[in-house]
């Protein structure tokens, strides 16, 4: 599969800053894919999706978006994104569908009429389409002023897919949304992905939205802390381990060693970390009577928020 | 070549439509729009009139009532833009701005659609007038407003221009009031400035609202016995100036403002 986002060494330090926001990152997004850009607030996420999508400019690196460069060609690559903000960027004073139509308008997609009745046929189509998808049909032609967040957020995605963007951008995008909400939205950006065969760009710091990801990169403090498919994170970010002792402490760091088990002296007793699903099989290898045993399995989030702290202080 | 100059043109439509749509779904705006000229022209034109205006060999008022037209229009297309700052705090202009279009055509779209939404404090200066008596002079009138969108287009360049400057919203409120309402006293919109010297004459020298007025005056009096009265320059020259001050402020207003936007 080709990449259709490729970042190089991108850095960005802002005018008033001492720290960049953004600090050496590279990482790339093949076709089709979904891609969850994870990392808590201030990560530089926010910063990182606005260089891509052209709205700032960028210290260093280079950048590469549907094959075309973000220095040379950022007009074309504005033709191939979609783009749904952290914020909803919608005109308040006007209808949805004055919304979207404004919007096609500006794309060039189709010729701007004054009323919807005027509009062509293909454009009253593919509304009315991608309205059904995220039920919106009902409320096209209401003012924004009665909607919704949630359905702000739809509308959001039924105007960022009205020109048939390759890649769509979604910054945060169930911020501020309760939890049917953040749900059902999920439910229609899979949908939209699945009909309309588009890149999905996510950037978010909920855990439980990128583990819906092809592939996650994890971003803290301005640098990539890891990255890979969300089974490839959690073998990797989760270590399982148990607290053990004995009143003679010494054999049974004897028989640990025997069994070739990795461990650690701590005040809460002998740190043992182990690999198979259960510690069963090291136990039973171990002959001398335990006065403790506490098996930890962190959870994903857990062993999430451990990284993100162990960055936070490393930095 | 022709087809992205179709798209700029279309979304150039689009845009400045989207000022007038939003006008027509505000009254409100609609109604201070209108109000706003009526306390200017019949408040202080109507108290200068009967106080210092009754030897001057002219009709005063029609001389305020062609200087009010100027000033609305520049005034209502200056704030119409200052109005993008506060635009971009709300996150409207994001979705202009990672548009497949020129920025130019962001920035003409936004002074098109903001001069037709000044457009409606015109109604409220001639209504006043029509209650004031004031000769609106037939043809006289209708020469004027053909050259309306000139005034519209250089107060809205120049709104462009601050905002390049300013980044604050309330700044830029506060700012189109600064930078519009000192032209009103000296660019001769309401008081004759014929007879001004020093750095008064100099200051009216470098306002655009001086040329835009004179203009107006220009084109409103033509051919009348008082057009050596109250008109003071070759209405050639205040089209070149006029045009000159429309380019600058519009490049110089558009590479600030979306150098600003870009470059944080």
């Amino acid at each position: 599969m080709n990449n259709v986002i490729q970042v190089d060494h991108l850095i960005k330090q802002y005018k008033k800053s001492q720290k960049a926001a953004v600090d050496d990152i590279s990482f790339n997004v093949r076709e089709g894919e979904f891609f969850a850009f994870l990392g808590p607030n201030g990560a530089g996420k926010t910063t990182t999706i606005s260089i891509l999508t052209t709205l700032l400019s960028k210290t260093n690196g280079t950048v590469s978006i549907a094959g075309y460069d973000l220095d040379k060609e950022a007009k074309k690559i504005r033709y191939n994104t979609g783009i749904i903000f952290q914020n909803p960027s919608l005109d308040l004073e006007l209808t949805a569908e004055e919304n979207i139509r404004l919007h096609v308008s500006i794309y060039g997609t189709y010729r701007f009429r004054p009323f919807y009745g005027m509009m062509p046929k293909a454009y009253k189509q593919r509304i009315e389409e991608l309205a059904e998808i995220v039920g919106l049909q009902e409320s096209l032609f209401k003012n924004l002023k009665t909607f919704s967040g949630g359905m702000k957020r739809k509308l959001e995605i039924i105007r960022s897919l009205m020109h048939n963007p390759k890649i769509l951008f979604l910054d945060e995008p169930t911020q501020g949304l309760d939890a049917a909400s953040r749900h059902s939205l999920w439910e229609y950006l899979n949908r939209v992905r699945t009909e309309e065969n588009i890149t999905i760009f996510l950037t978010t710091h909920y855990l439980e939205e990128a583990e819906g990801a092809d592939r996650i990169c994890i971003i803290n403090n301005g640098k990539i802390a890891m990255s890979g498919t969300p089974g490839q994170l959690k073998e990797r970010l989760i270590q399982k381990y148990m607290y053990v002792d004995a009143t003679d402490q010494n054999t049974l760091k004897t028989e640990l060693c025997r069994l070739g088990a990795a461990f650690m002296e701590t005040g809460q007793g002998l740190k043992v970390a182990y690999k198979d699903k259960t510690p069963q099989k090291l136990l039973s290898g171990l002959d001398i009577p335990l006065t403790k045993l506490e098996i930890h399995q962190p959870s994903i989030e857990e062993a999430y928020l451990d990284l993100i702290k162990e960055g936070s202080v490393l930095s | 070549m022709t087809l992205t100059l179709g798209r700029e043109i279309n979304a150039l439509f689009a845009i400045a439509s989207r000022e007038i749509m939003r006008l027509i779904k505000s009254p409100g705006a609609m109604i201070t729009n209108m109000i706003f000229p009526m306390f200017f022209l019949g408040i202080m034109g109507g108290s200068l009139s009967q106080n210092l205006g009754g030897n001057i060999g002219y009709n005063f008022l029609q001389f305020v009532m062609v200087g009010m037209i100027v000033f609305n229009m520049f005034m209502g297309a200056t704030s119409g833009m200052t109005s993008l700052i506060a635009e971009r705090d709300l996150n409207l202009t994001q979705e202009l701005f990672v548009s497949p279009i020129s920025r130019y055509t962001i920035i003409l779209g936004k002074m098109i659609g903001t001069s037709f939404a000044s457009l409606t404090s015109l109604i409220g200066v001639l209504l006043i007038a029509l209650l004031m008596q004031i000769p609106l002079g037939g043809m006289q009138i209708v020469r004027l407003l053909l050259v309306i969108p000139v005034f519209c287009l250089v107060g809205a360049s120049l709104g462009i221009l601050f905002i390049g400057l300013v980044q604050d919203s309330k700044v830029a409120q506060m700012g189109a009031l600064l930078i519009c309402m000192p032209q009103m006293f000296l660019a001769g919109t309401i008081i004759p400035i014929s007879n001004s010297t020093g750095i008064i004459a100099f200051l009216a020298k470098i306002m655009p609202l001086t040329y835009l007025t004179d203009l107006a005056r220009g084109f409103f009096y033509w051919g009348k016995p008082e057009y050596h009265s109250v008109v003071i320059y070759n209405p050639a020259i205040n089209i070149i100036a006029s045009i000159a001050f429309f380019a600058f402020f519009t490049v110089m207003g558009t590479i600030l403002f979306t150098r600003n936007e870009r470059n944080k």
